[in-house]
């Protein structure tokens, strides 16, 4: 019944492939992390802690920061290009937004496969969209890391307290061969 | 069987037909129009565009919309197949827009496309641009409007709870297509203001956050009516420091009130600019004190709009009473300001119509 009523959903075929994930280090021990900031309130600090905490704890080498400046866009090509260069894995985040969450999950597909390990921050009001987004890469089951929304009205310390519940998780992303483990 | 009998028995099959569009997900809450394939092709006659070609896309999704592919969600949303080439006209003059292409399907805020028509087009389809004119009752202006969101759903899949993270959204969302009442305006239209021959049928189009009233019958004064929409404009709750954003549905009145102590429409929208000023104190008490120095932040405090051209002005509604709408366009980018000329298959064009082209 109705088959001769058009589908208004119908669009050509293709377009999503499921991308590859990059293979993990055992260990963070010695690594250079790319800090990819986006421009919503506290991301920087949010990363800021993270690459603290992973020095301090995991004997990470070094940090390189970047701020993408579009809350949508994918990350710049030249962007994506010198992180994966410098880098050995990259935190991203955080996706604080409708548009920023599933941009971030974006990027966190683009850099595994540019074959750089990457873990994604996203506050957990918006995990449905940067589960949405995920569906839309082809890549339904991604996991990402999520924080309790909301993050921007966060003073210093409490930004820290978030990195430092997130981080086992986070470690666990860049770690662990299978990017199915579950958020915290 | 009678032919009431039989009728009856039809009218429940299209009631099924409808119900069956609810169960695949495919309306916005609404009945929709079932489309048939000879349907869509009765639209694809109105223009001369190649069925296949893109008019629409979110680039960071990866996904496109064609002209097929809007004809079908045109014809689901109640459009007319003539309204069609005013739809890709409004896609063309949408996709202009950085928020638009930038996901502002998608925001929180969850925009409305604001869709302005020009020129004797107007009239032709029926599209309102006097008394009710941001609806409802009307339905060219309903339907174009809603054909534009039934793309954002189906053809994007940006739909609530899901990829539209809108927290409140705006009601009316869908319904926003207006004409300019070309007919009783003081002024150019919108359309000539940004720069296309008069008497051409055209669609601006950009996206907004709501629309806020100014209701003024007090005065013959034609600055206090200034200032009291100025208040409004400078509204702190609109202002997300240091930005923020204004314009005008102007009601006839307002605007005849304007032009008879003199203002051209560029002059309300540079006496705004400079007006629509909020102090620090004032930013302050609402938590949206300003740090740094933006460049419209000056001692006076926050100028709202600082470039005039980015407060656009459309007169639209009765000449009943003196009451116009402030409208707050999304987005810190600006708009771009570019009008789309509407473009007919030759057999569709009115006779003698050459502007149209």
């Amino acid at each position: 019944m109705f088959e001769a009523m058009i589908d208004p959903t119908t669009r050509p075929s293709g377009g999503t492939t499921s991308g590859a994930r990059a293979p993990r280090h055992g260990t963070l021990n010695g690594l250079t992390v790319g800090l990819l900031a986006n421009v919503k309130q506290n991301a920087e600090e949010f990363l800021g802690a993270v690459g603290d905490l992973l020095a301090a704890e995991h004997g990470t080498a070094g940090v390189v920061r970047r701020k993408k400046l579009s809350i949508t866009d994918p990350v710049p090509a030249s962007m994506l290009a010198e992180l994966a260069d410098a880098c050995d894995v990259v935190v991203i985040g955080v996706g604080d937004c409708g548009s920023c969450s599933a941009s971030a999950v974006a990027d966190g597909l683009a850099f595994e496969a540019a074959g750089i390990p990457a873990a994604v921050i996203c506050s957990d009001a918006f995990a449905v969209s940067a589960d949405a987004m995920a569906n839309v890469m082809g890549e339904s089951g991604y996991t990402y890391v999520t924080t309790a929304h909301p993050v921007a009205p966060l003073n210093s310390g409490e930004v820290r307290e978030r990195a430092t519940t997130a981080l086992p998780t986070i470690v666990g992303l860049l770690t662990a061969q299978a990017n199915t483990t579950a958020a915290a | 069987m009678s032919g009431t009998e039989s009728d009856a028995e039809r009218l429940d099959y299209a009631r099924q037909a409808i119900e069956h569009a609810y169960d695949k997900g495919w309306t916005d809450g609404l009945p929709v129009v079932p489309v048939t394939a000879g349907m869509v092709e009765e639209f694809l006659a109105t223009t001369a565009r190649a069925r296949d070609e893109v008019i629409a896309a979110v680039p960071h999704l990866g996904r496109e919309c064609t002209v097929e592919q809007a004809a079908v969600n045109a014809a689901l949303a109640g459009c007319r197949p003539e309204f069609f080439p005013v739809v890709l006209a409004a896609w063309d003059a949408l996709m202009r827009e950085r928020t638009v292409t930038g996901g502002g399907w998608q925001s929180t805020s969850g925009p409305a496309p604001l869709i302005v028509v020009n020129g004797p087009i107007r009239a032709e389809l029926g599209i309102n641009s006097a008394g009710g004119v941001l609806g409802p009752g009307f339905r060219a202006n309903a339907t174009i409007a809603r054909s534009v969101g039934l793309v954002v759903r189906n053809v994007f899949g940006i739909r609530p709870h899901e990829l539209d993270q809108t927290t409140q959204g705006i009601p009316g969302r869908w319904t926003l297509c207006l004409g300019e009442n070309e007919e009783e305006s003081p002024w150019e239209p919108l359309s000539v203001e940004l720069g296309l021959p008069a008497g051409a049928d055209a669609v601006s189009a950009l996206l907004l956050r709501t629309s806020e009233f100014v209701d003024n019958r007090h005065t013959q004064n034609a600055e206090e009516v200034l200032w009291d929409i100025c208040d409004t404009v400078a509204r702190t709750g609109a202002a997300i420091v240091p930005h923020s954003s204004a314009g005008l549905i102007l009601g006839v009145e307002h605007a005849q009130q304007l032009a008879d102590a003199g203002f051209t429409k560029a002059e309300v929208q540079r006496w705004l600019s400079e007006h629509a000023v909020r102090s620090h104190a004032e930013l302050n008490r609402a938590g949206k004190g300003i740090e740094g120095s933006p460049s419209n932040v000056d001692e006076r405090g926050m100028h709202m709009v600082p470039d005039p051209g980015q407060i656009p002005i459309v007169v639209a509604g009765a000449r009943n009473a003196a009451m116009s709408m402030v409208v707050r366009p999304f987005g810190f980018g600006g708009w771009s300001r570019e009008p789309q000329l509407v473009e007919r298959a030759a057999a569709h064009a009115p006779a003698g119509a050459g502007s149209a082209r």
